[in-house]
């Protein structure tokens, strides 16, 4: 159980021993909790006094399944608050098994300088210089780093987006076969880690001294419980391993709730030409996997590997909300065309979805017309190019917005929405109004709850009570390293009471959690607090006005919640 | 009365020589519900089946209109 803290300024690093007021906590709770603790709020998001803080969940590292995410946190450059951004990968299980429960990078390092922090498999820091990987897209660095520094490591890396500080800006992860393809996107966090001149965080997958378990037998016992539940639900068990994410390009748009051509209309012409089953039709033929292990100690495989008609890579893994962002947005309907989208993203190390909101504002502004792939392309291309206008696409869809002079930004707090329009399925709108987080689905998704029959996502009525318990389950979720997506299937009370009893086994009776709910209500008040020190009033969590204006075609619907009617979300 | 079922997710696996482009044309009784069209597909509840009209959620016993385009997917949590 420990910390280590690495210093750019002055390249020191040095280890401790977890605080006691740290105890017992991990991922989001721990990364919100330190960051509300020792940053100052008022501080410039790319400056010394910004702390970027590593944390793999409570559990990641054992041997229960799915549990391999690791949080980063830190002050956003996006949004300007706080902000904790997950990515699953090998890293969470790598930093688990070393028994490193944060790894928090502070100052800066001199202007022009470049390093690696490296972890070897006894958990030992050490610096290394990476100047000759200056301006290195992710996909070479991480064959380099592989060659130079072997295989069996695990890679959490920018691209040159993250080292001209776009607030646009990913951490990459590497996947269980050595890619940069799961990314840590949202937020600008990668402009935080190039800021700080971290180029990579490079840790030996070899270790072997895990924090202990309090009861392994419960924990034994709970967890082959839990492995069940997973394995026999529809969706963990069924419809992930078999078209994974894109599956819900079907439905969203079924509803009138898929936000097109910057969220002008709510279904997309073309949805069946980029929907999950469309992918599996292209996929099977050319050999594309759409059942992929992208994940340490995954059972579910919801990640794909996406091919070209020549049977060669292109993507790992195309999600929906990228389908989303780079096919809906942008009226784009060629699935080749998102996949080559998304690499490049990766490669150049940004957020596929605020990368693609901020397009689809330039092609609603008429800089280029909406489904112009050619276009899209050379866009992304920009940012990494450092064009006049990649400078502006890489400080994300507001800054797209001020330069044209469009006010239809689908943002919140700065960052762009997800791929459920507020105004079709409105609890997702309470959600991105007043999440700590900026727009962000992953903070309070209901969209399970509107296909399970439980809300109706056109009236008002339980969306707000709804909205609230789900981010206390889910900032609870993201501190114990679990996957949303298996997350998610455990709905039942049972379910979730097993899931509590595996977490208590871990933690022993002196830490054990009441519920998960007051542990995520805990995080969520550090949060607040954070943001409400930064600067931010209700004002804030608000949606912007054309969401409240504009009717959505089909339903023809606005956001229909007042602002005192928001402000209750924060009855807790 | 004939309606037109359009199915997504594995559902499709179900029904040899289903085509995207056509959906299933189907008669069905008039006044039926969506839980008599999915007990006419032998759909099963575990399966996680939503039925979806004019882009809205059927309830169990909700009547299915003449000629409707119907929509079947199955229950899922998040992408």
């Amino acid at each position: 159980m420990k910390f280590i803290r690495a210093n750019m300024s002055d390249q020191t690093i040095t280890e401790e021993n977890v605080p006691n007021n740290y105890i017992g906590l991990g991922g989001r709770g721990l990364t919100s909790i330190m960051i509300n603790n020792e940053v100052p709020p008022q501080c410039d998001p790319l400056g010394p006094d910004n702390k970027l803080i590593f944390a793999p969940g409570l559990l990641s590292g054992t041997t229960l399944v799915n549990t391999s995410r690791v949080s980063i946190g830190a002050k956003s450059p996006l949004t300007g608050g706080i902000k904790e951004s997950n990515v699953g990968g090998t890293m969470g299980f790598s930093l688990g098994k070393l028994g490193i429960n944060a790894i928090i990078v502070e100052g800066k390092a001199p202007q022009g300088e470049l390093k690696f922090l490296k972890i070897d498999d006894q958990g030992k820091a050490s610096f290394v210089q990476a100047q000759d990987y200056k301006s290195m897209r992710t996909y070479e660095l991480v064959e380099k780093i592989h060659k130079n520094f072997g295989k069996k490591n695990s890679i959490l890396c920018i691209g040159p987006a993250g080292e001209q500080e776009f607030k646009v800006a990913s951490i990459q992860g590497s996947d269980t076969e050595g890619r940069p393809c799961r990314a840590a996107g949202r937020g600008g966090l990668g402009a935080v880690m190039g800021a700080k001149g971290l180029k990579a965080l490079i840790v030996d997958q070899g270790g072997k001294n895990p924090d202990p378990v309090a009861d392994p037998g419960t924990f034994k016992e709970s967890s082959k419980v839990l492995t069940k539940i997973i394995n026999e639900d529809p969706f963990s068990g069924n419809m992930l391993p078999n078209f994974g994410t894109p599956v819900l390009v079907a439905p969203v748009n079924s509803l009138g709730a898929f936000p097109s051509f910057n969220a002008r209309k709510g279904v997309f012409d073309g949805w069946e030409k980029i929907s999950g089953e469309a992918m599996a039709e292209i996929q099977g033929p050319r050999g594309g996997k759409m059942k992929h292990m992208g994940c340490t100690q995954c059972i579910v495989h919801c990640s794909n590997e996406y091919v070209d008609e020549d049977g060669k890579y292109i993507t790992s893994a195309l999600e929906y909300e990228t389908i989303w962002a780079m096919g809906g947005m942008t009226g784009i309907d060629h699935l080749d065309t998102i996949a080559k989208l998304d690499f490049l993203c990766d490669d150049i190390g940004v957020d596929t979805m605020s990368t693609g909101v901020g397009i689809a504002v330039a092609m609603d502004s008429g800089y280029k017309s909406f489904g112009d792939r050619d276009a899209a392309i050379e866009m992304v291309e920009e940012i990494a190019k450092g064009t006049e206008f990649g400078k502006i696409l890489g400080q994300g869809p507001v800054a797209v917005g001020k330069h044209f002079n469009n006010e239809r930004v689908p943002a919140v707090k700065g960052q762009s929405i997800a791929a459920y329009d507020p105004r079709s399925m409105i609890g997702n709108g309470i959600t991105y109004a007043t999440t700590p987080m900026g727009g962000d689905h992953t903070a309070g998704n209901l969209v399970g709850a509107y296909l399970g029959q439980v809300l109706d996502p056109l009236k008002k009525e339980g969306q707000i009570e709804t909205s609230r318990e789900i981010q206390f389950f889910n900032a609870a979720a993201d501190s114990v390293g679990m996957c949303l997506m298996v997350y998610a299937s455990l709905n039942s009370p049972e379910a979730r009471e097993v899931f509590l009893n595996v977490t208590n086994a871990k933690l022993g009776p002196e830490l054990a959690v009441e519920d998960l709910r007051s542990l995520g209500e805990r995080i969520l008040k550090a949060e607040r607090e954070f943001n409400h020190k930064a600067g931010f009033t209700k004002n804030d969590d608000r949606l912007p006005k054309f969401f409240y204006e504009e009717p959505l075609p089909p339903h023809n619907t606005v956001f229909p919640f007042s602002n005192d009617e928001l402000d209750m979300m924060f009855d807790f | 009365m004939k309606v037109t079922v359009r199915l997504y997710g594995t559902l499709r696996k179900r029904f040899s020589g289903y085509r995207a482009e056509q959906g299933l044309e189907i008669f069905i009784p008039d006044e039926a519900t969506a839980r008599d069209l999915l007990d006419h597909l032998k759909i099963m509840e575990s399966l996680g089946p939503v039925v979806a009209m004019e882009g809205r959620i059927m309830k169990p016993d909700d009547k299915i209109d003449q000629g409707a385009d119907i929509r079947i997917f199955q229950t899922v949590h998040g992408g």
